[in-house]
């Protein structure tokens, strides 16, 4: 317990960050609490359940990207588990690809193992190149070629959405030349969830506020163009604002932080046209108020990889 | 130390394995807390149904909790019988009735267990039937809370743990699944028929209380 402690090395910047979530937090706390003592509706009912649950994420967050890395890795691999297992449990697969599904299992923590080591090309090509053939070549072992290529398809796309997009997370904190004197790998995943995470909120502040032109009408009611616009705006202006994590300029930073909106928005709608063909509303009911896991980190799943090339290919290269 | 077995390897290993990697979640299983002795009815798809219950009982009387098993199929050895009764506290019965003096009769094993105080978890569909689909009960559920009509009776519906082992295969993987406990059934007459078809409405009533 005192190895852990000990090891909560926060420089200035990332608590500044914790500062700046825990009085957002209060503020959305208390905001809601009078506005439901005013005029108490399912609205606000909602928003303080999902207040509730950001307090939660917040602090397990916080507490795992502060202490010891090996306890960020093995969060973020849990997180996956979790977001692979709700998938799974939504789609009606055959009895024949139970063995496969054990190696999508397996396959969770030897791509965290690539990224705790930082060995960065075994870490992007392992599920791109290796699963890709592993995964069809076992269902076409298992025997049963009904309806394979479903399977196929499926499986294969679920790792690159739970586990690739998620697991660059870790590969910030462990990659070398990411951790040296003026970058900092912490500082940066910090950015990348605020970023990613702010633009969810923001999207659907102004989408709640001036939403009216509905962008993809038959995909998801909620998401209007008003929203999506404003939500791309608010974003890179709190981009802009946070630049101080990241060893950016600030055309950097506001590239960054645009491209993050814009990649978040893309993620959002990914999944709800997967939740509309399963006919479901949330992917689960594991976080209340927000729904399953997949709800959560679905802009997170195609923000990361990206992130982390344009900050590879800003900073390094 | 049959207890501190039961203990370590329900409420310790069996509950957080289930919980964290395979993604079960129990609702409204506080009754039990209140509740000494019961008969606790599930409707039966997999071997994981008995380790999900058993996980959900809580540590004091864990061990005055047995499982009915069916002798012609968890039986047969010396050394699987040592195993069922130390490892998951289960008690064997044959599952034809008896016909001749010399035969178990299931239902007076079953009695005489509850007569001693204990509690004991039956499947009243007999086997694990169709994957995701509940069959007819048995009589032996009607002709149990007949002879014992004070002891209370928990229905308790399992919702998607035989995707986690199904009939037939012997990996266990994650798939997130519910335990559902519902309140004790209230019979209002013990005739046999009247029996078996409250006690099958109540799993489904519980299936649909989540």
């Amino acid at each position: 317990m005192e190895k852990i402690i000990l090891s909560i090395d926060l420089n200035a910047q990332i608590q500044w960050v914790i500062a700046i979530i825990l009085s957002i937090l209060i503020i959305a706390t208390i905001t809601f609490w009078i506005w439901k003592k005013l005029s108490p509706s399912k609205l606000v009912d909602e928003m303080m359940l999902r207040t509730k649950s950001w307090w939660g994420m917040c602090f397990i967050f916080v507490f795992a990207s502060t202490v010891n890395p090996i306890i960020t890795y093995i969060g973020l691999a849990f997180l996956s588990f979790f977001t692979l297992r709700e998938v799974y449990t939504l789609l009606k697969l055959r009895d024949s690809d139970r063995s496969t599904l054990l190696v999508c299992y397996l396959s969770i923590p030897i791509q965290y193992y690539f990224a705790y080591q930082g060995w960065y090309t075994m870490f992007l090509i392992f599920i791109p190149v290796f699963m890709f053939i592993i995964i069809p070549f076992l269902l076409v072992m298992s025997g049963d070629t009904d309806d394979i290529i479903r399977s196929m398809c499926i499986l294969p796309t679920s790792l690159m959405l739970g586990v690739f997009g998620i697991s660059h997370l870790a590969l910030l904190i462990s990659f070398p030349e990411m951790n040296t004197d003026n970058i900092s790998g912490k500082a940066l995943l910090l950015f990348l969830i605020f970023i990613t995470e702010a633009n969810d909120i923001m999207q659907f502040i102004c989408g709640k506020i001036f939403g009216r032109k509905k962008i993809l009408p038959s995909v998801s009611p909620n998401k209007t163009w008003e929203g999506f616009i404003g939500g791309v705006i608010s974003t890179t202006i709190i981009g802009y604002f946070m630049g101080f994590l990241t060893p950016l300029n600030s055309w950097q930073c506001i590239l960054i932080s645009f491209s993050i909106a814009i990649l978040g928005f893309m993620g959002d709608a990914i999944i709800s046209a997967v939740k509309r063909d399963f006919g479901v509303k949330d992917m689960g009911n594991s976080i209340p108020g927000h729904g399953g896991f997949l709800d959560r980190i679905d802009s997170l799943s195609t923000t990361s990889s990206p992130f982390f090339h344009l900050i590879y290919f800003m900073v390094i290269a | 130390m049959k207890k501190l077995i039961l203990i370590v390897i329900y409420t310790i290993f069996w509950r957080n394995f289930l919980k964290i990697i395979i993604g079960l979640k129990c609702y409204n299983h506080e009754i039990l807390r209140k509740k000494k002795q019961f008969i606790l009815i599930a409707n039966h798809n997999s071997h994981m149904d008995t380790m999900a219950i058993m996980s959900c009982m809580p540590f004091r009387y864990i061990h005055r909790v047995h499982p009915v098993a069916a002798e012609d199929f968890f039986g047969g050895s010396r050394f699987k019988e040592l195993l069922m009764r130390y490892l998951v506290n289960a008690t064997l019965i044959p599952r034809k009735s008896a016909n001749s003096d010399e035969d178990v009769n299931p239902i007076k094993v079953m009695s005489n267990l509850l007569e001693k105080g204990r509690s004991i978890i039956i499947y009243p569909e007999g086997s694990r039937g169709t994957p995701g689909v509940m069959s007819d009960f048995k009589k032996g559920i009607g002709y149990l809370v007949k002879q014992n009509p004070t002891v209370d009776v928990i229905p308790v519906y399992l919702d998607g743990l035989h995707k986690t082992l199904p009939k037939g295969k012997n990996l266990i993987l994650p798939y997130n699944c519910r335990i559902i406990f519902g309140d004790s059934i209230n019979f209002n007459s013990f005739d046999l028929e009247d029996i078996i078809s409250k006690a099958e409405k109540a799993i489904h009533r519980v299936r649909s209380l989540v």
